[in-house]
């Protein structure tokens, strides 16, 4: 069943209006799919992400509907999310390594987070050291206080209390973004293996690295400006983008083996709108090199091959 | 793990040198509270003896102008003198946090309500208030006083917590604990309070400081209790009928050296404390 999202407009209540992070957007993610969601700073990524667990003031719900193994998510009521939130959707954040109290133990840490969602600790205690194995951590980091351990083992930890539940969605915010490239791999092959393992069903990794969504992601989604660009399996996204700013976006990463003492690497030239009061229609319009008199108006996110999807009146 | 947790704490309670001077100056005096008052042999507003007697083996801390025994007024007024601290402190610190913590981690309009009535109690003229109230309570005893000392003492510390919640709450471990469903008050009581469970406990050590010592300030003023004795009580009867100017000093140093000990044993046990609570602090 996985995740279904609707027209999910999530805005930023500012004194100066509203600010339009979230437009719309509107995509599935599938069993046991791994969704990387990638797109340049500010472009929505982590309000997408957050928007789905917690609406922390002042981000806003305006509209949409999240539908998560055929049940109406209620993202916009604090309240009734809570029986979601941990057991359901979870999520890895930014900040994992330093998103465990200092004043507890990590063992009793756990112990207080299932007993509010009324799970025994001593019953999945078993499960719980099977899965520290899994991450090569020993048992005795239940009884030690996070500055004990380093960071990367930190970070460990939190993955393995994020998904002890088995939530049907995980939430990956910039999770390899603090990391170096060793760590950032066997981060990376721990959310397969969640995945393969069944701890988890479907993933959104959110990162702006696309060279770690190449080795880990079955389909990549690309933002921009607050808005869908293109969804589509990795492989077409990096061989194949038919949006203007994902063609774009990938032709920008540097090669393996490119020289660019000759040639500079390029970018995309200008910069992204902003939010507060962004201009009709497609919001890429002044940088894009194929725009017209269309691209006035929002184009659709629209499915033009079967799991190909593109919001751009030129591939429409 | 429970047994486990306080296992911890007191090894590194006991290793902890200030915490064992300070609880040491602590407990002798508490004991004299509880078991002093058996061995005096006098009430201690009676008149019993010769006037401004020095210690001797019938008067230990000798007598005062009046002929009361010293002695019995210290061990009876070392009793009210922790009563007023545990309960005037108590109720200070206990609605300084209760409020505190409410104003900082919900904020918006209840913050604005708890913030507004904080100021007002703050700058409430608690003298002329207190003037007021002892003019209709003819009869005041320690435990009235210590309940209005604590109600009016609370504001300071709600400030000081709210703003300590303040800045806790944004930290990433209390967002992940909303994250994952908890609720608001688990999250004040596991994630935020022991958090700066050093710092309510120093306010606690403020408060109970500071009841004591308006409680003296209340008995100079003529509005103390009543009935009973206290330091404060003592120290001032000695200031007043100039025992210092007489060389009376049995007079005054026992009740001043108890109060300046058990307020400074507090402190010392405080910054003890605070390195045994805080990991980050830990020798080992």
């Amino acid at each position: 069943m996985g995740l279904r999202v609707e027209n999910l407009r999530v805005y930023y209540r500012t004194l100066r209006g509203y600010v339009r992070a979230l437009e719309g957007a509107t995509f599935s993610v599938a069993d046991g799919e791994i969704m990387g969601l990638a797109g340049e700073s500010g472009c929505g990524k982590t309000t997408l992400g957050h928007s789905l667990i917690y609406l922390k003031p002042p981000m806003t719900y305006i509209e949409g509907r999240v539908f998560l193994d055929g049940r109406e998510v209620p993202i916009w009521d604090m309240k009734r999310m809570n029986e979601f939130r941990f057991r359901r959707i979870s999520i890895i954040p930014q900040y994992a390594m330093n998103a465990l109290n200092p004043t507890r133990k990590i063992g009793r840490m756990i112990a207080e987070l299932l007993a509010a969602h009324n799970v025994d600790f001593n019953e999945i205690l078993p499960e719980l050291k099977r899965r520290l194995d899994l991450v090569q951590l020993s048992h005795d980091v239940l009884n030690m206080y996070p500055i004990e351990l380093s960071g990367g083992m930190r970070q460990r930890v939190v993955m393995v209390i994020s998904t002890l539940l088995n939530p049907s969605l995980l939430i990956a915010d910039e999770i390899t973004s603090a990391l170096d490239v060793s760590t950032q791999k066997a981060v990376c092959e721990m959310i397969v293996e969640f995945r393969n393992r069944g701890f988890v069903r479907s993933t959104i990794f959110i990162t702006h690295d696309i060279s770690i969504l190449y080795q880990i992601a079955d389909t990549i989604a690309v933002m921009y400006a607050g808005q869908m660009a293109e969804k589509a399996p990795t492989e077409v996204i990096l061989r194949s983008p038919r949006h203007p700013y994902t063609r774009m976006l990938i032709a920008s990463l540097p090669r393996v083996g490119a020289r660019y003492r000759q040639e500079r690497l390029h970018g995309i030239p200008g910069a992204p709108p902003r939010l507060l009061d962004p201009p009709p229609g497609c919001r890429f319009r002044d940088r894009c090199p194929v725009a017209f008199e269309r691209c006035q108006e929002t184009p659709p996110f629209v499915e033009v091959e079967p799991g190909h999807f593109i919001a751009c009146w030129r591939e429409i | 793990m429970r047994a486990g947790i306080r296992h911890e704490f007191l090894y590194f309670a006991l290793r902890n040198a200030k915490l064992r001077v300070g609880l040491s100056i602590l407990l002798l005096f508490i004991v004299a509270a509880l078991i002093g008052p058996l061995f005096a042999r006098y009430d201690p507003n009676a008149y019993v003896g010769p006037p401004a007697h020095p210690p001797s083996p019938e008067y230990w801390f000798g007598t005062t102008t009046f002929g009361q025994d010293v002695y019995s007024q210290f061990a009876h007024g070392l009793r009210s003198t922790f009563v007023v601290g545990l309960i005037g402190g108590g109720i200070g610190t206990l609605l300084g946090i209760l409020i505190g913590l409410v104003a900082g981690y919900r904020g918006g309009l209840l913050d604005e309500i708890l913030n507004m009535f904080t100021n007002i109690v703050l700058i409430l003229p608690t003298l002329a208030v207190l003037i007021i109230i002892a003019a209709y309570l003819t009869v005041r005893g320690i435990l009235v006083e210590s309940i209005f000392i604590g109600c009016t003492a609370w504001p300071w510390a709600a400030r000081a917590i709210r703003a300590q919640t303040f800045s806790l709450r944004a930290r990433e471990f209390v967002d992940l604990a909303r994250m994952s469903g908890r609720s608001s008050l688990k999250i004040m009581l596991t994630e935020i309070a022991p958090n700066m469970m050093s710092y309510l406990f120093m306010t606690f050590i403020l408060q109970f400081g500071g009841a004591i010592l308006n409680a003296a300030t209340l008995d100079f003023i003529g509005l103390g209790p009543t009935q009973g004795m206290s330091l404060g009580l003592m120290m001032n009867n000695a200031v007043l009928w100039a025992a210092l100017q007489l060389g009376m000093w049995w007079w005054l140093i026992p009740p001043g050296a108890a109060i300046t000990a058990i307020v400074g044993a507090l402190y010392v046990m405080n910054v003890g404390l605070d390195e045994v609570f805080n990991p980050k602090l830990r020798e080992l």
